[in-house]
């Protein structure tokens, strides 16, 4: 028996291989699952789980890559095909930004206005509750220093560029609509300057916003209502106090959030983002993104909106229909947002500390050279809306073990920011790390100027551990003696220290922004923070 | 054990062998065809039983792209396109006109006509104006002239009684220069300030002032008439009181969303404008392997289903397009009162001229 057995084992031997491959290969696909990226708007990090619950079940697992509106616009533009699905807090960016016409299925999972929340009894004193309140009351309040706000950047984020258009209709009048003309307009320029200068922290990203806010110390926000819901569910849990949401008649705007898939011609992506997009629209998911404060529905109603989420006392009143304003034409718009970015907006004041250490060496201060070189050259900054203004002022500071130099050009001037640029190239890397220093040098700057005036920020790149010089200690009585709301942004790259970074971070109402995979997609994404 | 095993090896291969066959066999009978269409035809290439009948029945497979009718009539036609399916006749015109070398053949598939969509508490309040009446069950705007005179005067919602919206009256479209609804709303609209006449080219000097300004007025324009009524029905009156569109979205919506569409059912209504324009689906094959797609689309089966599901009406012998089978009220058996859009080189020009107002 065994004699015959053998050699039938053996004649049999391929096939029984390419079987077992077979079983082998079909395994190995059940185990990896495919990777499905979605270019996403902040505001959808609550819902993050929803999804990557969703797509475990279909052996995918979705990435949120998280991007402000106008970023999000850039992106479609310009490689829209990294990404298989796109999901911006409004459609609007979509339609803007994809000119190769690769969305498809694009559809609104839910809405959300973008509207104003004051502290609570600030709102009380202001006369604002419990009325309909009109763009021009808010911004009497701002004008008269009753109300300061916090607004993401209006060249970066939706929620930013939904108030600020907004502004723009109170400002002009409130014509019919907003004409290229109307944005040149002298007394346009004066008060929407005046009313920008009343913001006192400004973000790329409308959930950092958020969270900074319940940080604590600010009055007011602009964001959308599910933020304020999410912000003042955690304020109540902490025993504080709540925001009231103000829905400006005459100028709000809702944001439809719209889910659409980037066609890369793989169908069983474009199977899988059907399925995930049903799923999202199903009667069960919309119920619990109603619990999470989105509207859902249809005909803009709050049908069954538990009063624990939109709850009246905040301002809510789910049966008042929303009426918003009339966005300007595509071409008006992006004139809006140039402007916004270099005549109208608070200027900025940015302090960038740069890590010149020996571990940078190479490929790495290569990319911190392309990414100074996209924000300092104007003509660069341009096409991501990050150019400068004439009143900006920035610094940089290249440090390793010591302070290497300090550089300073006040406004936009092409030639000046070329020359700082140069010098940024030419400086070499050598040495250890001190990320203190350079930080409280940043500080002690800050007080010569009339900080006021600026947005300011202080944007540390480090790819070490800080190892030798001053502490996180001399750091802490520098911001504190500083007494101002500066905000250190840290962006880690290499094998920076995460705790230092955060310790960081923390003590400056700042955030730690990942420089590993996208060093320039950082900076990019900081700046927008001021 | 081990002639089990080998067996089972075999069995493995054969058959993974015969799925290999069995696969390639069946990609060799499908023509795979892929087209540029009007966002408003997508659900009805989605439909699986649309599908199943292309495949199996015709032996196509059809990939499609989004676009803009006008964008895609106007712009030079990519390689890989084997046809377009824009929603009009005009564009039709447009692309023999630009790049009528590349028709292989065309024919007209479905019609629809342009309709406004509202709500209930507007449609009430435009009754009491007189601007809108109620004839049977349908809603008609039988003076529009009087609709485009508000607009016109700025009058505003709270001037008709509407206090709970913001702003001045007026109706939402898509983008005139590049999708085929707000296109058509232009065409119509055109007429209607000539006076209910077909304007000609010698006529728009009278007309164009108030059409740009008609759209001027609109600010931000989407480009498909899909989003558009997508949007519409998810933020409600607010933010689009008025919407021009297709008759055959709300058909499409009643149907998918079948749960759902008895709760807002009372609240969307459609409004005919008295008269109104056609918008016709002209499939235009421009390479011939698409050419069978043609008779494809005519096929009773899916034509009926193009109706009953879709609200494509057809106009075919045989094929009935009988609203009690649909869940949309007030839409009339057939629509009469219909005026013909402007020639194609007349709708050039107002295309230009809207494009400049930019």
């Amino acid at each position: 028996m065994k004699t015959q057995l053998l050699p039938a084992t053996m004649k049999n031997l391929p096939y029984i291989l390419v079987a077992a491959l077979i079983i082998v290969s079909l395994n190995s696909c059940k185990k990896k699952p495919q990777d499905f990226t979605i270019l996403s708007g902040s505001e959808n990090l609550p819902l993050e789980k929803i999804v990557t619950d969703f797509a475990k079940k279909e052996d995918f697992q979705v990435k949120f890559k998280y991007e402000g509106s106008v970023d999000i616009m850039l992106e479609l533009q310009k490689n829209s095909l990294k990404y298989d699905a796109v999901w911006p807090a409004s459609g609007i960016w979509i339609t803007l930004g994809d000119q190769e016409r690769k969305v498809r299925y694009a559809q609104s999972i839910m809405t959300s206005p973008v509207v104003f929340g004051i502290k609570k009894s600030l709102a009380k004193k202001l006369g604002f509750v419990g009325r309909d309140i009109k763009v021009s009351e808010i911004l009497k309040a701002i004008r008269e220093k009753k109300l300061r706000f916090m607004m993401t950047s209006a060249s970066q984020s939706n929620s930013g560029a939904s108030a600020y258009i907004g502004f723009l209709y109170a400002f002009l009048g409130h014509p019919e609509y907003i004409s290229s003309d109307d944005l040149d307009k002298p007394e346009l320029k004066k008060e929407i300057t005046d009313l920008l200068a009343g913001i006192n922290r400004s973000s790329g990203s409308s959930a950092w916003l958020k969270d900074l806010y319940l940080k604590g110390g600010y009055d007011a926000m602009v964001n959308y209502e599910a933020l304020m819901i999410e912000a003042n569910q955690e304020l109540i849990r902490n025993g504080k106090e709540p925001l009231y949401i103000i829905y400006p008649t005459d100028g709000m705007v809702i944001a439809d959030s719209q889910l659409g898939y980037i066609d890369g011609g793989n169908i069983k992506k474009e199977d899988f983002f059907k399925k995930l997009q049903a799923h999202l629209l199903s009667e069960d998911i919309q119920h619990q993104l109603l619990l999470l404060g989105r509207r859902t529905g249809f005909a803009g109603e709050l049908e069954n909106a538990p009063a624990v989420v939109f709850n009246p006392d905040w301002g809510i009143d789910p049966k008042k229909i929303l009426s918003p304003i009339k966005l300007p034409r595509a071409d008006v718009i992006l004139k809006a947002l140039n402007l916004y970015q270099t005549v109208f907006r608070k200027p900025s004041l940015t302090l960038f500390c740069l890590d010149y250490s020996g571990s940078m060496m190479g490929g790495n201060i290569d990319q911190v050279k392309k990414s100074m070189e996209i924000l300092l050259d104007q003509d660069l900054a341009r096409t991501y809306f990050l150019q400068s203004s004439p009143n900006d002022i920035t610094f940089v500071i290249p440090f390793a073990g010591t302070i290497l130099d300090a550089w300073q050009v006040a406004g936009n001037n092409q030639p000046d920011m070329l020359s700082m640029l140069a010098k940024i190239r030419k400086t070499k890397t050598n040495g250890a790390t001190d990320i203190y220093s350079p930080a409280i040098l940043a500080l002690e700057q800050i007080k010569m100027i009339d900080s006021v005036k600026y947005i300011t920020a202080i944007i540390l790149m480090t790819d070490g551990e800080s190892n030798t010089g001053k502490k996180f200690a001399d750091l802490e009585e520098a911001w504190k003696k500083n007494a101002r709301d500066v905000p250190v942004f840290l962006i880690k790259f290499g094998d920076a220290s995460d705790a230092q970074l955060a310790q960081i971070a923390e003590l400056t109402n700042g955030a730690v922004f990942d420089g590993r995979k996208d060093l320039i997609g950082a900076f990019r994404k900081v700046k927008g923070y001021n | 054990m081990r002639g089990l095993l080998i067996g089972f090896g075999i069995l493995l291969l054969v058959g993974g062998l015969g799925v290999g066959i069995w696969y390639y066999l069946d990609e060799k009978a499908e023509v795979r065809i892929k087209g540029m269409i009007g966002s408003e035809k997508s659900s009805f290439l989605e439909n699986e039983q649309v599908k199943a009948i292309l495949k199996k029945k015709y032996g196509i497979v059809v990939d499609y792209v989004r676009a803009g009718s006008i964008e895609m009539v106007s712009e030079e036609t990519k390689a890989d396109i084997d046809f377009l399916w824009p929603s009009s006749q005009v564009a039709l015109e447009i692309f023999k006109i630009k790049q009528g070398d590349k028709i292989v053949r065309s024919e007209n598939i479905f019609n629809s006509p342009i309709v406004i969509y509202s709500w209930d508490i507007i449609v009430n309040a435009l009754v009491k104006t007189g601007i809108v009446k109620k004839e049977l069950s349908t809603y008609y705007v039988t003076d529009m002239p009087g609709m485009l005179k508000m607009i016109r005067e700025g009058k505003k919602w709270s001037d008709i009684g509407i206090t709970q919206l913001y702003g001045k009256i007026s109706v939402t479209t898509t983008d005139p220069t590049k999708s085929n609804s707000g296109n058509m709303f232009a065409g119509l609209i055109a007429n209607i300030l000539k006076g209910g006449d077909v304007i000609v080219e010698s006529d728009l000097p009278q007309v164009l002032p108030e059409l740009k300004e008609f759209f001027a007025r609109q600010g931000f324009m989407q480009n498909t008439s899909g989003v558009l009524f997508e949007q519409f029905l998810k933020t409600g009156v607010g933010q689009y009181p008025l919407m021009g569109g297709y008759e055959s979205q709300v058909v499409e919506f009643s149907r998918m969303h079948q749960d759902f569409w008895p709760k807002v059912k009372n609240q969307i209504k459609i409004l005919y404008p008295v008269p109104t324009v056609w918008s016709e689906h002209p499939l235009i094959i421009v390479n011939k392997k698409a050419a069978v797609l043609v008779d494809a689309l005519k096929d009773e089966d899916i034509q009926r289903i193009a109706w009953e599901q879709h609200g494509f009406r057809t106009g075919l012998m045989g094929v009935q397009n009988d609203p009690k089978i649909l869940l949309a009220d007030g839409v009339p058996a057939s629509v009469t009162r219909i005026i013909p859009m402007p020639r194609a080189a007349v709708m050039e020009k107002i295309i230009e001229a809207l494009t400049d107002g930019k």
